[in-house]
């Protein structure tokens, strides 16, 4: 058990474990909300393992997971537009808290990868997962014209 | 099609062709010979499925 190995716990264990239980429970806002952010809790943590075991091909299930996640919430932005007409699902501060958390992932990684094409893909995945966390706050909270249905 | 189009859709093509060859090249785990040819493949087919896709939804 390394320092990335317990940072990943304590990651799973806490936002992990916060977003699983508010997509659970809870009225359909919070839920999509909770499951939205829930790729913002679960991704970090796959960079952390992927360094704490020392493999780094490990990142790619990050890279995919920070890809596919916002496109996920987008689909549910549009499928449950009607649904969510009413009551907008809104949670500024734990996006951006979030955000904040992945940038800080990202950056601790990448100082112990060094300068090297690894570090780029890993800034790729910190790019993709925090613009993709905005973006689909943004759409779930009414912000896409296209996105937010009638 | 007149030859400013072609230029143009040639243009196009060649920078999304240059942004995928870089994207593969920065996500491989390995730089050899076999993996470039693969990628600048790949990232041929990709530019024009990025320019049909531009082209898709840029009338809106």
């Amino acid at each position: 058990m390394n320092g990335w190995l317990l940072a990943a716990t304590v990651e799973l264990g806490g936002a992990g474990a916060a977003a699983l239980w508010g997509t659970a429970t809870g009225p359909l806002p919070r839920r999509v909300m909770a499951q939205n952010l829930a790729t913002s809790a679960v991704c970090p943590a796959l960079l952390l393992l992927a360094q704490g075991y020392g493999r780094p091909s490990y990142v790619d299930l990050a890279l995919l997971m920070a890809l596919l996640g916002p496109v996920g919430t987008l689909v549910f932005a549009r499928l449950l537009a009607d649904e969510l007409l009413d009551d907008r699902p809104r949670a500024w501060t734990l996006t951006w808290a979030a955000a904040g958390l992945s940038a800080a992932v990202v950056v601790a990684v990448c100082v112990a990868t060094g300068p090297s094409r690894a570090m780029v893909k890993l800034l790729l995945i910190g790019a993709l997962l925090i613009g993709g966390n905005v973006i689909a706050s943004r759409a779930l909270a009414g912000g896409f014209r296209g996105v937010r249905g009638a | 099609m007149t030859g400013r189009t072609t230029l143009l859709a040639v243009g196009e093509l060649l920078a999304w062709w240059a942004g995928l060859a870089l994207l593969w090249l920065v996500l491989v785990s390995s730089v050899d010979t076999l993996e470039r040819i693969v990628g600048a493949s790949a990232a041929a087919v990709g530019a024009l499925a990025a320019r049909a896709g531009r082209r898709a939804v840029t009338w809106r």
